[in-house]
């Protein structure tokens, strides 16, 4: 019976002393892992300079230099209009206006000529880095090619 | 020696637990000096509120709108002949009675929620038209001085709500025969139901129909063209059916449902918002405001004029936008009045999903969401903003009108449209109602870019795992603090509650002036539906144990006065809404 009591002692014992380790009791300088991924994600869209050209009006054709990569990030672009913007990013300037104006009759009038000429183009981007991805949206300002036409009222 | 033998197992079971008790104790929350100072703000303000609005006229229960936090005086309405009437409009109020009761919930102690049903009890026993609308909303309120209806478009304006959403389940405890005549009149006021047309405006003389939902449901108004697209009628004669309204109309219709057990009003709600539904566009999934354009009924010598923008002269956006051709009309725009559609609504939509079991509403939430982010969602400057645009995905960025219209003056040109914090719980919650992972991932997608850019850092995966999220966040907004409540609720990551806290303190620190909410500290006016405080006490009840479920919900915070007044200036006649005239003076305008 005393060598029952003496094990069941010592397992209490060794329990206790297992249940009371520093680590459950005494916070530890262990660095939190924190994933940055999402954070450079970010970071690509707002600082590779991607959105540089959408602050002007894009007046000639030609490639807009867009970022294909920002520190390990993978940057490919789909344009909602590749005549006008392909999805490399290379501007055709287009041979007509974006839309003709005209007033509530349908009648051409002077003041109206040149209003609604420049084209507001989309483009989706998928920003990727080791397995993750997440999407943006640019949006630019393309002005037609010299000499373009503009008589192709919808109303 | 068996005794001894006994304690020694005893205490070996007792180790071998404890790792699970303690689990337990870690998962308790501990209530902090920082969270009782929170529900402190809000205990004075409410008492605040309740002082100085029932000091104002001790003949009634009722209460301001607003109160104005130097004197402790009501906010009043201008009438053109220069009255200054102080007003009540209880539909305006509905946040108030939800922050009552749900101070009542996490203290414990009735006394707010008995406020709340004396306050509303006094309203609805007195101020009921007989033919069961109240007299309330856009246009009606209570002067509290003659505690006479005063209406502030004409001398019979109309009964108007517009995402108001009220406090239906107190109104059922304070008054049930008075909240089910409403509920059904406000159908028989607002819908046409030999022509399925709606109108904002229901009028206080239409006899009360007791078998108002009687009639057989129609065949849809939306039938598809040969390629698939919803044709619109162009048949409404002015009477628009707004989602806004529409709202309303369904949320009553299903509250009335739930309540009676009888299912005919919710089909007719599920009827209504189908209509919204099938003229959605079939590629983009965005949806729309109206789902008819008006009747021309004008000649055209009357709407040869741009600038008279009369809903008879025809579809507005037609006439002022008509370069883009057949897409241009009003039920198609995704640029305005997107509040009411992709939040109100949305919200409505949710909230019978869950509560009513409408489970494909939910469905719907979530194709209106995806398609409307996808196709018109984006950064700017590190800001969240909407691409105008036609909800066919027609850009109409940068466009410049011609000539003045109901959207404005000529050459106005159309720029990005500012998302709000109004949008993330929409979003949150429709994502919260997907069954599957993969419903819901689109929408986390932008929800976690949103989320960011309104600066409060990083959500995680979908899930809730690995947020880094910014504890220090500046953010003092009550949608970013329930959506982060409601995040907590649903995945119980403590980061989650740290960054709510945090937002909660900002709050009460930049909004907590004179012993009132307010929206910032110069700002004149405590605005009684502000969701601030019912925000806080969202965050209160996690921390005490509160079931969510078990605490008023917010649903809409977008109570107003429209009507006819006396300018500023004190001289011209102007038509205008309380946001524009009493929320945004300040204590520098006050003398």
């Amino acid at each position: 019976m005393k060598k029952i009591l003496f094990t069941l002692t010592l397992l209490i014992t060794m329990i206790g002393l297992i249940g009371c380790t520093p680590s459950d009791t005494v916070p530890t300088d262990d660095p939190v892992v924190i994933d940055t991924t999402y954070a450079l994600l970010m970071d690509a869209e707002d600082l590779s300079g991607m959105a540089d050209k959408t602050k002007t009006i894009i007046r000639v054709a030609g490639s807009l230099g867009l970022p294909t990569t920002y520190r390990g990030v993978t940057i490919t672009y789909s344009s909602r209009n590749e005549d006008i913007i392909s999805n490399s990013g290379v501007v055709t300037l287009p041979t007509e206006c974006w839309i003709e104006s005209r007033d509530q009759q349908g009648l051409s009038k002077a003041e109206f000529e040149g209003l609604n000429d420049n084209w507001p183009i989309v483009l989706d981007v998928v920003l990727s880095y080791q397995g993750q991805s997440r999407t943006a949206k640019l949006l630019f300002v393309v002005a037609p090619a010299e000499g373009f036409t503009c008589n192709k009222y919808l109303g | 020696m068996k005794k001894m033998l006994s304690i020694l197992l005893i205490l070996l079971t007792g180790l071998l637990t404890l790792p699970a008790l303690n689990l337990k104790a870690a998962d308790t929350l501990v209530y902090t000096d920082s969270d009782y100072a929170r529900l402190h703000a809000v205990i004075q303000h409410v008492d605040n509120v309740l002082k100085y609005g029932h000091e104002y006229n001790e003949d009634t229960k009722l209460i301001p709108d607003a109160i104005n936090t130097l004197t402790g005086e009501p906010a009043r309405w201008t009438f053109p002949n220069r009255a200054q009437v102080p007003y009540a409009d209880i539909a305006n109020q509905q946040n108030f009675f939800r922050t009552l009761v749900a101070l009542s919930n996490v203290t414990g102690s009735d006394k707010y929620k008995n406020e709340a049903v004396d306050i509303m009890g006094e309203f609805m026993t007195n101020y009921q038209s007989p033919n069961g609308l109240f007299y309330w909303g856009g246009h009606r309120a209570i002067n509290l001085d003659t505690l006479e209806v005063q209406s502030t478009e004409g001398p019979n304006g109309p009964h108007e709500l517009k995402n108001m959403m009220p406090f239906y389940e107190l109104m059922m405890e304070v008054d049930e025969e008075r909240t089910l005549k409403f509920m059904r009149q406000l159908w028989t006021a607002h819908f046409y139901w030999s022509t399925t047309d709606m109108n904002r405006h229901g009028s206080y003389s239409t006899a009360y129909d007791t078998n108002v939902f009687g009639q057989s449901i129609p065949g849809d108004v939306i039938v598809m063209d040969n390629d698939g697209n919803p044709i619109i009628p162009q048949d409404s004669p002015g009477l628009l059916p707004f989602v806004n309204s529409a709202t309303d109309l369904a949320y009553a219709a299903f509250a009335l449902s739930n309540h009676t057990f009888d299912t005919v009003p919710a089909e007719w709600a599920k009827y209504l918002m189908r209509q919204y539904n099938l003229a959605s566009n079939p590629i983009t999934g965005m949806t729309v405001y109206q789902f008819k354009s008006t009747l021309v009924s004008k000649s055209p010598i009357e709407c040869s004029d741009p600038a008279y923008t009369n809903s008879g002269c025809g579809d507005r956006v037609a006439r002022q936008f008509r370069d883009f051709g057949v897409i241009a009309r009003e039920p198609n725009v995704a640029w305005k009045n997107t509040q009411a559609i992709y939040v109100d609504n949305i919200l409505m939509l949710l909230e019978a999903a869950d509560k009513y079991g409408v489970s494909h509403f939910a469905d719907w939430a979530r194709d209106y969401m995806e398609g409307y982010l996808e196709y018109a969602y984006i950064r700017v400057d590190g800001r969240n903003k909407i691409i105008p645009m036609f909800i066919d995905g027609t850009v109409t960025y940068g466009y410049v009108v011609p000539e003045v219209g109901y959207f404005g003056p000529s050459n106005m040109r159309i720029d990005y449209v500012d998302m709000p914090t109004t949008y993330l719980l929409p979003i949150l919650r429709t994502i919260l109602q997907q069954d599957n992972d993969a419903d819901k991932e689109k929408l986390w997608s932008y929800f976690r870019d949103i989320v960011y850019t309104f600066g409060i850092g990083d959500i995680g995966e979908l899930g809730g795992a690995t947020p880094n999220l910014n504890i220090d966040t500046s953010i003092d907004d009550p949608f970013a603090l329930m959506t982060m409540v409601e995040l907590y609720d649903e995945t119980k990551n403590p980061a989650y509650l740290e960054v709510a806290r945090t937002i909660g303190n900002n709050i009460v620190r930049e909004k907590f002036h004179r012993g009132f909410f307010v929206q910032s500290e110069i700002m004149l006016y405590s605005r009684l539906d502000q969701p601030d405080t019912l925000a806080l006490l969202t965050l209160d009840a996690v921390l005490r144990g509160i079931d969510l479920d078990d605490m008023p919900f917010y649903l809409a915070d977008s109570g107003y006065i429209h009507g006819y007044l006396l300018s500023d200036d004190g001289v011209v006649e102007d038509r205008s809404y309380t946001q524009n005239v009493i929320y945004t003076k300040t204590i520098f305008d006050w003398e």
